[in-house]
């Protein structure tokens, strides 16, 4: 009995202790290196880690960094930090040269690339065309990489293999190469990138090809080269500047431009693009064309290179629907009508009328455009029988990228009133309230409650104050009012900012081989007739930036047109954007509209120190690099 | 598989050579023993044993000169034995004190034990085994049922706070079934749980333990926490359940009703006031007056349509009901005996839309049963289900809107309950609404748990005092959760068009189910041995293998409704659907040993170690060795001490000193594997989008525990025949390798950070005292117990960069600085003029004092530079942890009535709000009416009128004030309090009364919880007690006052 018992007791202790180690345990959430690379589909994942890390300045770009869709960013885009829109809230504009900061991420991306660069080689189970077309690939994504890192902070390390930590952190110290050289290398890697990479995919086609790398080429030399031209235009000092880390001689402009024109010719001559229904029948057709090639750009293969996708609302979704409808069409979410364009920006469109100019909104019978200074009685404003007749005649991309007062969107007349002239000739103007004349009640705002109207009252940050809200990429469907929730695609790269390019390119540099004056006029044209104008204009400088503005606006290539053109410090000195503001004038019955050319309220003055131009490099104590100048 | 074989047997062979290798080394010691034994010349002597003139049967008398001589007295008393006519006979007793008498020839020797002083004899639970409190040698405290129960509330630590010494607990919100309480030993950090000898879940598991269930909770303050191994570095609080007793079934039905309320809310302003500050804001700020002097009287007078709207009321209940029940029978046969019960708790919210509540249903049955004369089986069994109702918004937001709502608006447009306003005052919603299930949705968590375990214990029947133990246990928990996010409408008033223009919120409805389950299986094989060597030496040795290990599996689902139907998954849309899951597991395995040693119960000694290897650490670096020694000196066993000093009847000296570890960072730090999670993803063709893997990180190898040294020097001083009591100790505790970064600049182009590493260390240290007092005069008995724990945690290295220069070092060094201070301004009165402000030193930065008004809060230029800036910080004030926690119990009997009062209080620390609490207008919202009282000019609109003085500055929106919300005493005020935590009046039924009727027992009582608070007014608003919560806000579900009713019913 008594033995039995022990025994019992002795057999349950090699049971529980026997049976297994309850230590030998391995993470569940973990995957060793090994089995990753041991097949394509491994690769394949990887490489959406990069490409999901890539800068690419879409939707979920903004002041606080890429990927930020699901931030509470304020709803401050890029294009609210130019001449192009404000926000309805915030005034600032630049944060002391740490706006659109991108250092560390930048090299953790180069890391990830550097390590699929150097495991490629070895994983047995890819053909040797198959590993040719992967590493061109990585070259490809380190040449995007390092152009973001180029673009703003001028030359940096070049890190092109996977460092291993050490303690001795000397060792791990790259110093920054040249401006120039950095450059060169950004370039170089597209030309790897262009080796190997296909001409096209079947499979997984939103991954880079060889005109992707091309697009890459063009856009980055374009950069290079107005650096080079007119870097003297605001000129720094500094040792950043006398070891050449920032700054590019004149000299090297006409390389650079020649690269670009060259990179853009390959694609316009061999890549099979074309613009999306380059020939509408009218301006109203264009605007329609010129709205869907941004609301789903699949339908329009043509003309897209390089797409950014974004399908599931709610997780990998973006917020443009969310942050920019006007007031009115919010669809519930709490800070719409964020993205105000300015009356700068809508001045800028040409006429058809007058093609070739930009057309300024004359509101005056003394045609007057340069007077902000608000409502003055002793002027004859003319009137206008609604709030959107003044904009009639202006390019059919007006219509398309911004809404105007009174016009019609998701099914809603979009109300942008800022105030009226009562009878007695009493302007009330950005302030709430309301009158009865002749039995009718008229409010400042168009309206008696905040739901049935988008513009002016200080609300939340929820209504215009430039008399404009914004339109392009927004979805015409209802979207849930949250972040995340528009799944819209992106295109990073489409054929008519090769277009532009090229213009550009010959423009600038007065390049004359292979007829390229002739076709850069084309190019330009052709954009302009695909938006609506019949009558072609002459190759200009002045001519091809309008339509680069005109064409690109909102893509987010604004910002950095100012920056490699050293033109933002003489755009923003001291500088208040403005608003056209449409106001009821009840002096004469029945009522009919005036507008007002005047400063944006609630704007800070702003001014762009040319400092900016580099972003200034964070870590200088720990990697013991040259600070920029002026910082 | 051939290896995984070798190493079962491996395994296996270890376990096996451990097990008989303790056997051989306690039968080497036993047959020491007998080796003494001798024979002599003998005489028969006899006695009666009594006490206080009643027989005692079982007391050992044995020889003094022989110590394997001994018998022991029947029922009557009475013994016999043979000695030697010159022998000195020993009495002892359990209870009682032992007695030496010498026989001096005589063949009689009658003697009268007295009773030992009872809280000695105390049986104490310590970490795998129990001990006489007499012989402890480490801090050990220990609260037993009937003191737990003097307080009613739904969560076990409220029931613990202010009575256990250095058991410091704080409760940090009100809400029912939230279970949030700090609990921590000592001011170390969260305990460890153990609970009826296994290591069992956390601190919010343990807060929802049935205190009916409980017969015992045995706190362990120091290294003799070390037994725990890795994880006790804060300490241990072992829970032991009731058992079964040998005799007739008893059934017990306790319960308690009551109803409760906040302790206190701060008020907030009215219409007339709100306008009259929003008014002053304009005008302060240099604009036209924000409303008509007609308009403002109307508000003033509350005229129809100027009425005012408190947000509150409407949104919350004055009270919310509880109940407790449990139901539980105890007793047993002579071969089992069993406590089984059942219980249900009802905790009820304060929302008028009844959307938060939370239901307990426990059960437990504990089984023991002799299977043969050696072989004692038990079994335990317990169970829980329980359920959290939510709203579809958090309290945080619900909260925000009674406060920041503004009283001109209403909670319905036009008083119809089909159009709730839509308002977005100080960024709240409507909180009616959004409280309410039907509009906004609801959450719902429900926590299913089952715990069992089974003992055997063999005593080896030919070797006295050896025991072998095993016990096996298995626990499950399910925790299912439903979360309605519903999408709502809430309505704007078009007066024109008379029409209720809908405003859609959180479109589209997301219902979401999660699930996560739990499962832990502890295994334990003990072998314990203890013996009495030569009558003296009392020796215990008790080695204990153990393996736990756990695994869990979780997963999450969710679907959208664009048009809501039914709160069921199925009935959502199929676009959209969302889902989540991981399973995760671990494990750990131990060796542990404890021997102790006494002599004569004065020379105490322990040792104790535990070897313990975790899964979470590279298995070359997972196992680690905590061991602890203590020893205590009985000073008054002495009988120098003895004989002279009479009134004090203990004095013990003791002190403990080990090593504990403490688990740091996640497991698995040492594997360099690529992650799902982190990584990009892409979308490489058209509505497919690839998760990407991110690469992995730089890992530490080398990462392990942290590690604690523990010290602690106590007294124990008993007076009086044990009357009073008084224990003293102060401690140490160094931690070492706690977790930070190290300083090696890695340039920022290295593109990787580093791992963290074992670098940092801190040392706490604190004091400790307690005392108890008890008395009977007559029919009258009374008992005061008094507890004092005071104690701070000093970072001691920080591994971090070279200071810039001093000013660095004196503004952000840590190093050897006490932790958890804050550094401040010095605020050093109001401007009383604009005079003052004109010559005061600069304040408010590149504005100077421009913004500044009458009335401004004014600082301390510190460095004289006449600047007030980031230089002129001090550090004035501790953060928000209480260093110092007190209690006071006094207990009172008297002819069936008992009364039993706790005060408890927590001092040292501070309490800072932020947003609408210490902002006027934040958000444009509603403030509190405390800023009423404020500087403001005696007719708002006659600007040159003179100012009236207040306590607050003048009201100004967050654009236009100056430094005045600078962090100073206005804002980080001390939380320092006392209150009367809970007092109970109770009376017991005769019980000749109740027998008639077929009962035992029965006591019915009233009591309160929470009645009284003493502590700065300003903060008593809030309590003093609850925790600022998210964002520093103070929005959080307020800590309750509770009046109840109840009865203990025995039959």
């Amino acid at each position: 009995m008594k033995t039995r018992i022990f025994n019992i007791l002795l057999l349950s202790v090699i049971f529980f202790s026997g049976c297994r180690d309850v230590l030998d345990l391995r993470p569940l959430d973990k995957l060793d290196g090994e089995t990753l690379f041991a097949t394509p589909e491994g690769v394949r994942v990887y490489l959406a880690n990069l490409y999901g890390q890539l800068p690419i300045e879409d939707f979920s770009f903004g002041r606080l960094g890429f990927n930020t869709a699901n931030v509470n960013t304020g709803g401050i885009a890029p294009a609210t930090q130019t001449d192009d829109a404000a926000n309805s809230e915030f005034s600032h504009l630049l944060d002391g040269g740490g706006n659109f900061q991108w250092w560390d991420q930048g090299y953790k991306l180069i890391r990830d690339i550097n390590l699929l660069l150097e495991t490629i080689p070895s994983v047995t189970s890819l053909s040797d065309a198959d590993k040719a077309t992967l590493l061109s690939e990585g070259h490809f994504l380190r040449a995007f990489t390092y152009f973001a890192l180029v673009k703003r902070y001028g030359g940096v390390p070049l890190i092109t293999s996977v460092q291993q930590y050490t303690p001795d952190v000397e060792s791990l110290k790259v110093p920054r190469s040249t401006e120039k050289d950095t450059w060169d290398f950004v370039l170089s890697e597209c030309d790897a990138a262009i080796e190997y990479l296909p001409a096209s995919r079947t499979e997984d086609n939103r991954r880079a090809t060889k005109w992707v790398a091309y697009a890459l080429k063009s856009r980055a030399a374009l950069h290079a080269a107005s650096l080079a031209k007119y870097w003297s235009k605001a000129p720094l000092s500094g040792p950043a500047v006398s070891q050449g880390l920032v700054g590019l001689e004149s000299s090297l402009a006409n390389q650079y431009y020649e690269i670009c024109i060259e990179a853009s010719r390959k694609i316009m001559d061999e890549g099979g693009f074309s613009l999306h229904k380059p020939t509408p029948a009218s301006p109203e057709e264009a605007t329609v064309n010129y709205m869907e090639l941004f609301q789903n750009p699949n339908g329009a293969a043509g003309e897209v290179i390089f797409t950014k996708g974004y399908t599931n609302p709610g997780s990998s979704g973006h917020s443009y629907d969310f942050w920019f409808n006007p007031n009115q069409t919010s669809d519930g979410a709490p800070h719409p009508g964020r993205m105000n364009p300015t009356l700068d920006f809508v001045d800028l469109y040409e006429s058809y009328s007058n093609p070739g100019h930009s057309m300024p909104i004359v509101t005056t019978t003394d045609g007057n455009v340069t007077d902000y200074n608000g409502f003055n009685a002793s002027k004859t404003y003319l009137r206008f029988d609604t709030p959107y007749d003044i904009f009639k005649d202006k390019d059919a991309r007006l219509w398309a990228t911004v809404v105007l007062p009174g016009t019609e969107w998701k099914g809603k007349t979009i109300v942008i009133q800022g105030g009226y002239i009562q009878p007695d000739g009493t302007p009330k103007i950005e302030t709430k309230d309301q009158i009865t004349v002749n039995g009718a009640t008229y409010y400042t705002y168009g309206a008696a409650d905040w739901t049935n109207y988008s513009g002016f009252e200080v609300y939340l940050g929820n209504m215009t104050r430039t008399g404009f809200s914004f339109k392009k990429f927004l979805s015409p469907n209802p979207v849930p009012p949250n972040l995340t929730y528009s799944t819209t695609d992106w295109i990073e790269f489409r054929y008519a900012e090769i277009l532009l390019n090229y213009a550009e390119a010959v423009v600038e540099s007065n390049y004359t081989a292979n007829g390229a004056q002739a076709t850069a006029k084309d190019a330009i044209n052709a954009i302009r007739r695909r938006a609506g104008h019949t009558v072609a204009i002459e190759l200009n400088l002045e001519n091809v930036l309008r339509e680069r503005r005109v064409e690109l606006a909102f893509e987010n290539k604004r910002y950095w047109d100012l920056v490699r053109r050293r033109d933002y410090h003489e755009k923003f000195n001291n500088t208040i954007r403005k608003a056209l503001v449409p106001v009821l004038d009840l002096r004469v019955s029945p009522a009919k509209y005036i507008f007002i050319r005047k400063n944006l309220s609630r704007e800070n003055p702003l001014t762009f120190p040319t400092n900016f131009y580099y972003v200034s490099i964070p870590g200088i104590g720990a990697n013991g690099l040259v600070q920029n100048p002026q910082y | 598989m051939n290896n995984a074989w070798k190493l079962i047997a491996q395994q296996t062979i270890k376990c096996m050579l451990m097990l008989l290798g303790s056997v051989f080394l306690v039968n080497q010691v036993t047959g020491r023993e007998h080796q003494g034994s001798g024979v002599h010349q003998q005489t028969n002597v006899t006695g009666t044993v009594r006490s206080s003139s009643e027989p005692l049967a079982g007391v050992s008398v044995s020889s003094v000169a022989n110590a394997s001589v001994g018998a022991s007295t029947n029922d009557e008393g009475n013994y016999s034995i043979s000695v030697s006519g010159n022998d000195t006979l020993l009495f002892s007793f359990v209870g009682y004190v032992p007695q030496r008498v010498a026989v001096n020839g005589r063949t009689r020797v009658d003697v009268e034990l007295l009773p030992l002083d009872q809280q000695l004899e105390e049986i104490v639970v310590v970490g795998y085994g129990t001990q006489k409190r007499a012989n402890l040698t480490g801090a050990i405290s220990t609260i037993q049922a009937e003191e737990i129960q003097t307080t009613t509330h739904s969560s076990l630590a409220q029931k613990l706070q202010g009575k256990v010494p250095g058991l410091q607990i704080r409760q940090n919100t009100g809400g029912p079934g939230d279970f949030d309480a700090m609990i921590n030993i000592r001011g170390f950090g969260s305990p460890l749980y153990v609970i009826d000898g296994i290591v069992r879940d956390g601190g919010s598991e343990f807060q929802r333990l049935n205190p009916d269930d409980i017969a015992s909770i045995s706190v362990l303050k120091d290294a003799s926490a070390a037994i725990y191994g890795v994880n006790a570095a804060n300490g241990v609080i072992i829970v032991t359940t009731k058992k079964g007793n040998k005799g007739k079934t008893q059934f017990q039905y306790n319960v308690v009703v009551g109803m409760q309320s906040p302790t206190d809310m701060p008020e907030i302003a009215n219409a007339a006031q709100w306008m009259e500050m929003r008014n002053d804001a304009a005008v302060n700020a240099g604009l036209p007056p924000y409303i008509s002097k007609e308009e403002l009287e109307k508000y003033q007078q509350g005229l129809p349509g100027y009425e005012s709207t408190n947000w509150y009321d409407e949104t919350m209940k004055p009270w919310a009901g509880q109940q407790q029940h449990t139901l539980s029978a105890q007793g047993g046969s002579e071969k089992i005996s069993y406590f089984s019960s059942f219980g249900f708790l009802r905790d009820n919210g304060l929302l008028k839309s009844n959307a938060i509540d939370y239901d307990r249903y426990t059960f437990r049955t504990n089984l023991t049963a002799d299977v043969t004369k050696n072989l004692t089986a038990s079994v335990e069994v317990s169970g829980r289900y329980d359920r959290k109702d939510g709203a579809g918004y958090s309290i945080f937001d619900i909260i925000r809107g009674t406060i920041s709502a503004l009283p001109t608006n209403k909670p319905y447009l036009n008083g119809n309950t089909d159009y709730p306003t839509h308002i977005t005052d100080g960024q709240s919603s409507n909180p009616v609404a959004i409280s309410d299930p039907n509009i906004s949705g609801y959450t719902q968590d429900v926590n299913k748990q089952f715990q069992s375990a089974v003992t055997l214990t063999y005593k080896v029947p030919f070797v006295e005092g050896l025991q072998l133990k095993g016990l096996a246990s298995y626990d499950g928990n399910s925790y299912l959760n439903k979360a309605l996010t519903k999408s709502y409408k809430l309505y704007a008033y078009d007066e024109a068009a008379d029409a209720y223009n809908a405003v859609t919120l959180r479109h589209p409805t997301v219902l979401g189910n999660g699930y996560s389950d739990m499962n832990r299986v502890s295994l334990q094989a003990h072998v314990i041995y203890n013996t009495v060597l030569a009558d003296s030496h009392n020796i215990g040795a008790t080695v204990v293998y153990e393996e736990r290990n756990g695994w869990t599996r979780s997963s999450g689902l969710s679907r959208e409704f664009q048009y809501f139907t039914n709160d069921q998954i199925d009935m959502g849309d199929q676009n959209n659907q969302r889902t989540s899951g991981m399973e995760s597991q671990w494990g750990n395995r131990s060796f542990i040993g404890r021997f102790t040693y006494d002599y004569m119960g004065k020379y105490l000694f322990e040792a104790a170690a535990r070897y313990d290897g975790s899964y979470r650490y590279h298995p070359d670096r997972r196992w680690g060795l905590f061991p602890v020694v203590s020893a205590g000196w009985r000073i008054s066993e002495e009988p120098f001490f003895k004989d002279n000093v009479s009134f004090v009847s203990n004095l013990k000296v003791r002190g403990s000193y080990g090593l504990v570890g403490e688990d740091a960072g996640d497991p698995f730090q040492y594997f360099p594997g690529f992650t799902t999670s982190g990584g990009g993803g892409y979308e490489f063709s058209n509505g497919s989008y690839v998760s990407g893997v991110a690469a992995p990180s730089i890992v530490n190898e080398q990462l392990t525990w942290f590690e604690s040294s523990i010290k602690d020097i106590g007294v124990d001083l008993g007076l009086f025949d044990g009357q009073l009591n008084l224990e003293f100790d102060v401690y140490q505790r160094d931690r070492s390798g706690l977790l930070a970064v190290r300083n090696v600049s890695l340039p920022n182009t290295f593109g990787g950070t580093l791992p963290q590493e074992n670098l940092n260390s801190d040392r706490t240290r604190g004091l400790e005292f307690a005392f108890g007092y008890a008395k009977a005069i007559g029919d009258f008995r009374f008992n005061v117990s008094g507890n004092f724990n005071f104690a701070r945690t000093m970072n001691v290295y920080v591994e971090r960069g070279p200071f810039v220069n001093s000013m660095d070092r004196w503004r952000n060094g840590q190093a050897n600085r006490w932790s958890d201070v804050v550094w401040m301004y010095d605020m050093i009165g109001q401007f009383q003029s604009e005079e003052e402000l004109l010559y005061a030193p600069i304040q408010n930065g590149e504005l100077g004092n421009s913004r500044e008004m009458v009335g401004d809060f004014q600082y301390r230029d510190v460095n004289g530079d006449g600047i007030i800036d980031g230089e002129d910080v001090l550090p004035l004030a501790w953060g928000g942890n209480p260093k110092m926690f007190y209690g006071l119990t006094l207990g009172a009997n008297w002819k069936g009535f008992d009364l039993n009062m706790l005060w408890q209080g927590s001092g040292n620390y501070s309490v800072r709000f932020t947003h609408a609490y210490a902002e006027t207008f934040w958000g444009d919202g509603n403030l509190p009416a405390y800023f009423y009282d404020r500087w403001h000019l005696s007719d708002p609109y006659d600007p040159n009128s003179e100012w009236i003085p207040g306590k607050w500055p003048a009201t100004r929106r967050i654009s236009d004030i100056g430094a005045m919300y600078n962090e100073s005493s206005v804002w980080r005020r001390d939380a320092s309090y006392v209150r009367l935590k809970s007092l109970e009046l109770g009376y017991s039924i005769n019980q000749q009364l109740l027998q008639r009727i077929g009962l035992q027992g029965l006591r019915i009582y009233v009591n309160g919880y929470n009645l009284w608070t003493i502590t700065d007014p300003f903060v008593k608003a809030f309590d003093p007690e609850q925790i600022e919560g998210a964002l520093n806000t103070g929005w959080v579900y307020p800590l309750s006052r509770s009046f109840n009713v109840g009865a203990n019913l025995t039959f």
